[in-house]
């Protein structure tokens, strides 16, 4: 009652909206079902970001991608260039939600709800992810290790706006992101892992992995990443990179699931996304969505 | 299959609900219409000290508050009196209502909601299942015996209703079995989760009062606001705009009376629209939490020589169908197989937490579940083939029920081979892949239902039916029958239902009975019009009457090309003398004889009356690392006596086993210690996906009922969520060699199980 809303075509005037103190909406996919479980109150005043034509879309660069922040999880996930080189992307935006939920909801919006559950967020967080923010103030660049503070939290102050995500080229690499699914659409992550691994002849050079819905934030697991490296990437090596990064997971008990059983199916599931990125940076077909494609695998 | 009529039927309501033109309950406004909210106990158990309304009454834009004072007070229920329509004096769940507030903006009430002060006295919940039975167990209805119930009812402190089957000597049959094997299985409660929130508008005029409800049951309904507050039931008139859905749990009196009383306090029309939220933690339907103990002794052939069983179900706080639904349980903890010595007992006990009633074949899924799984461990220790095991104990023509009630033609047995013949029974899979089977029955519902039927002045015709319309088709079904009994086309009716000015009284959408008892109302009605037509007809022909037929929208002398007469023509003569009117109701088949003397809590259902008989077989993939598992595959055979609309029936087929597979793998209420729903909304709540729902392969076994409805049909709308969570739990042990005996057998307890055992059975 009384709230102001705007509908922008341009940035700028976003940007001063933003300024003004009115809550950004893109798809309010998670605002809108927030608000209507009761978890807060809908925003006074808001401001729709869906009318701002350079906000959204896809740009192939120099040096890799730049990904508008109102890019749907459905753009993301049939986008060729992502599909090939940043398939882990690919599988986590192709399994957010239903079929309606990845046509509306946006990669900004998943980024700035920071939820430890978020698909894309592993993913982007392996590729080395810089996200770009701006104010009426002007711009900066946040890597997206710094954009999460805490579930629900980032680094990005009121009156700025995630306009971007910047990706830069690894070469060579296979990925995978694998999420434990109790059902084959709306789901939500209650164990996911991103793996991002790179291969000098059979040998793991590189590896990185993340895990999801298992830690406060997305987060990174060097213990598992560093065991992974010089191995084969074999079964008994994805095996062990599971087992270390279940033991730095630090899950909880909830209506989901329990901790023990969360803690288990880290394992299980760091496991296949190992399995999937090694798979496909030897060049072999692992059909996105990996979690479906690996449902079943030992 | 025989008896098909109508291929391809049109639903009517089909346009309207996909196009959005058609009008659901929460789409109305009346003029000066105020918004409705309640405020709930949100505790389980508690005394209420003080109600101040005061605060709320001064928000601006609040009209009205009431609460039980503002009420008659009058306890109710179908066959236990024990609840009122706001808490007085005590809350018992969480969900009972304390006041109701009519507003200007739904905001507005919500906020008054939120400002009335009730001061709670916290007292001891009960909510686990097996506390509730002991003796020193706090009692959740302290003044139980006063209450006024049925009097076959078997009651006793929580103990709101005991049935029980006795036939022949269960210990003597024990003794003599080869092998007796005993096992206890536990499930959860579930919701119906139809996927309209209900909504109620109240509007009086004078003395008089019309609803417009999301119910299932407009005149179960219209009884129950005269019943509660205590006025004539010609004074109510209760209307279903388009229903979304109900299965269940938008049977019986919902929130009808309440928004009544605040439309009349407030003196302006009240909405009230349920919160998806709401849905889940106010209405008091959802399906009741069980405990079953099964115990069998066969001979060394598999013949089974008895059964023992004892179930405890939850009928929450207050009593709604529960009572009842304990004495289907329990014959549902038999089966449809030959047992000659019977020992079963069903609890059904109060405790702190949401009322359980019908949801979609009450106690039937759970129960099935329990059983066929005791069944396999059977058939295992026997070193059985499961299928074989069934074969050697199903029920066939002339045998004798757990009451020995006496079978008709049936078709328990086809059901069974055509499910395994359908899903492939034997035939190799891949590693963490296997088929499970689950056979089961349920009654059909034999019951009073009117309807009219006329031929308007150019020849159309129209159904005004007191049926009930929620989803299934049945209702859209009926000028199937009445164009059958005209020689005329289904497309040719126009149905008015769900108004209970207009229709004559029918049971509602409940009890799988629409086509039953209403088909043979608008066949009945149908009937009377025919013989007016015939007798206009002879006059117009100088014909005799009982050469004619009424054949392709004609009146015409059998055989005969040219000495016919168009309805149309017989139509617009009536239309200026005697009119074409029909009206019916028929006479419901008689129930089966039944030898009862030994048992209790004898209620209704110790009597199937035109019994349905299935198989399900299910094909699933274990994921062994993670315990998901998945359904691959669905084979249902269904004996329902004969199909009439195939579409309609094979319909409700795939929305049983989806439910069904729900049921078995991801719904589930979970609880909080003290009895609070921790999951009550749809991220937690976990219906399956169009996505989750596999190729399902519908079969139709034929066996005309002599006591069924019309052409010998029974009911079809319950049976096929039944035996699927039974056929996946057999599906998963033989899958993965570990049984899961919690329901729903979610991944977590799967892996448990799992994880748990070594391949024990």
């Amino acid at each position: 009652m009384g709230g102001r809303f705007t509908s922008p075509t341009a940035l700028a005037d976003a940007l001063a909206a933003t300024a003004a103190g009115h809550r950004p909406v893109a798809g309010g996919t998670d605002l809108v079902v927030g608000t209507r479980q009761g978890k807060w109150s809908l925003p006074e005043d808001l401001v729709a970001l869906d009318r701002i034509e350079e906000l959204r879309g896809i740009e192939e660069t120099s040096g890799g991608l730049r990904i508008g922040a109102t890019t749907s999880h459905a753009d993301l996930a049939g986008h060729p260039a992502i599909r090939k080189r940043w398939t882990a992307i690919a599988d986590a935006a192709s399994i957010v939600g239903s079929p309606a939920t990845r046509h509306i909801g946006t990669l900004g919006g998943n980024l700035a709800n920071a939820s430890p559950a978020a698909e894309t967020s592993g993913p982007l967080l392996c590729f080395d992810a810089q996200v770009e923010v701006r104010s009426t103030a002007g711009s900066r660049r946040i890597a997206l290790a710094d954009l999460f503070n805490g579930p629900g939290r980032t680094t990005v102050r009121s009156d700025e706006l995630i306009v971007a995500v910047e990706l830069s080229e690894l070469a060579g690499v296979g990925s995978s992101y694998v999420r434990l699914e109790f059902r084959r659409q709306m789901e939500i992550a209650v164990v996911g892992a991103t793996a991002v691994v790179s291969l000098d002849g059979a040998i793991v050079i590189d590896a990185r992995i993340a895990i999801t819905a298992l830690a406060p934030t997305v987060r990174r697991v060097a213990v598992a990443e560093f065991a992974l490296v010089g191995t084969d990437g074999g079964p008994d090596a994805a095996a062990e990179a599971g087992r270390l990064a279940a033991e730095a997971a630090t899950p909880i008990s909830d209506v989901r699931a329990s901790l023990e059983y969360r803690r288990a199916m880290a394992a299980v599931v760091v496991r296949r996304a190992v399995t999937g990125a090694i798979a496909r940076a030897r060049g072999e077909t692992i059909p996105i969505p990996a979690s479906a494609s690996l449902f079943g695998a030992r | 299959m025989t008896a098909t009529l109508a291929p391809t039927l049109i639903r009517q309501d089909g346009r309207d609900k996909v196009t959005g033109s058609g009008r659901y309950a929460a789409d109305l406004t009346v003029t000066g219409m105020l918004h409705g909210a309640f405020r709930v106990a949100e505790v389980p158990h508690a005394r209420i000290r003080r109600l101040d309304t005061t605060a709320a009454r001064a928000l601006p834009g609040v009209y009205a508050i009431i609460t039980a004072a503002d009420v008659p007070e009058v306890r109710y229920g179908a066959f236990l009196k024990d609840r009122t329509i706001f808490a007085r004096d005590v809350v018992r769940w969480e969900g009972e209502l304390i006041a109701a507030v009519a507003a200007a903006t739904p905001e507005i009430a919500a906020q008054a909601a939120a400002l009335i002060e009730v001061d709670l006295e916290p007292l001891l919940a009960v909510t686990d299942l097996e506390t509730a039975t002991r003796p020193d167990a706090p009692l959740v209805h302290a003044e139980w015996a006063t209450y006024e119930a049925d009097e076959n009812l078997v009651r006793d402190g929580n103990l709101a209703s005991r049935s029980t089957i006795v036939k022949g000597d269960a210990d003597g049959g024990m003794a003599d079995a080869y092998i007796v094997v005993k096992d206890r299985y536990v499930a959860d409660g579930s919701h119906a989760v139809p996927i309209e929130p209900r909504a109620i508008l109240a509007e009086w005029q004078g003395d008089h009062v019309t609803i417009w409800s999301s119910t299932q049951v407009p005149f179960a309904a219209r009884s129950g606001v005269a019943e509660t507050l205590g006025m004539p039931q010609n004074q109510v008139r209760v209307i279903v705009p388009h229903l979304g859905g109900g299965f269940g749990a938008k049977c019986e009196l919902g929130f009808e009376p309440q928004v009544a009383a605040l439309a009349q306090t407030a003196g302006r029309p009240v909405k009230v629209v349920f919160s998806r939220r709401e849905e889940f933690l106010l209405p008091d339907h959802r399906r009741e939490r069980m405990i079953l103990e099964l115990e069998t002794g066969v001979r060394r052939d598999g013949t089974i020589v008895a059964r023992r069983a004892h179930l405890i179900i939850d009928n929450g706080a207050y009593s709604m169908d529960e009572p009842f639904l304990g004495q289907m349980a329990a014959m549902f903890a038999v089966g449809p197989y030959r047992i000659p010595n019977v020992d079963v007992s069903a609890d059904v006990v109060y405790t702190n937490t949401q009322p359980s009633g019908s949801v979609r074949a009450p106690t039937g899924p759970t129960t099935c579940w329990a059983l066929e799984q005791h069944h396999d461990v059977v058939a295992e220790r026997l070193g059985l083939d499961p299928v074989e095991f069934r074969r050697r104990n199903l029920v066939h023509e002339g045998d004798t029920g757990p009451t020995g009630q006496v079978f008709e033609r049936i078709g328990a047995l086809e059901t069974l081979e055509h499910a395994a013949a359908a899903i492939g029974w034997g035939r190799p899979l891949p590693d963490g892949e296997a088929i499970g089977i689950a056979t089961g029955w349920w009654p059909s519902f034999p019951g009073a239902s009117g309807a009219n039927v006329t031929i308007n002045a150019d020849g159309s015709g129209t159904i005004v039916t007191g049926a009930q319309e929620c989803g299934t088709g049945a209702v859209m079904a009926l000028p199937i029958l009445a164009a059958e009994v005209l020689g005329m086309r289904p497309d040719e009716f126009r149905i008015l239902y769900q108004d209970t000015d207009a229709g004559p009284y029918d049971g509602g959408a409940s009890g799988s009975q629409t086509t039953f008892n209403n088909g043979r109302a608008v066949i009945a009605a149908a009937t009377e019009v025919r013989e007016q037509l015939l007798d206009l007809a002879a006059d117009l022909l100088e014909a005799n009457r009982a050469d004619l037929e009424l054949i392709d929208g004609m009146a015409r002398v059998k055989g005969s090309q040219t000495s016919s007469v168009s309805i149309a023509d017989l139509a617009s003569q009536a239309a200026g003398a005697g009119l074409l009117l029909g009206r019916g109701s028929g006479e419901p088949p008689p129930t089966p004889a039944v030898e009862t003397a030994n048992c209790v809590g004898r209620l209704g259902a110790e009597s199937f009356a035109a019994p349905t008989f299935f198989t399900h077989a299910a094909h699933v993939k274990v994921d062994r690392d993670t315990g998901v598992v998945r359904v691959l595959e669905i084979a249902a055979s269904h004996e329902s006596g004969v199909v009439i609309n195939p579409i309609g029936a094979t319909g409700q087929i795939y929305g049983g086993v989806a439910m069904g597979i729900g049921q078995a793998l991801s719904e589930g209420v979970l609880l909080s210690e003290d009895g609070r729903q921790r999951n009550p909304y749809l991220l937690d709540y976990k219906l399956q996906t169009v996505a989750d729902v596999p190729p399902i392969h519908v079969d139709f076994v034929d066996a005309p009922s002599p006591t069924g409805g019309p052409k010998g049909l029974k009911g079809i709308a319950e049976p096929p969520c039944v035996p699927t969570p039974g056929a996946i739990a057999n599906a998963i042990v033989r899958a993965a060699g570990s049984r899961v005996r919690e329901l729903p057998m979610t991944p977590e307890r799967v892996w448990r199980a799992l994880a748990s055992t070594n391949g024990e059975n």
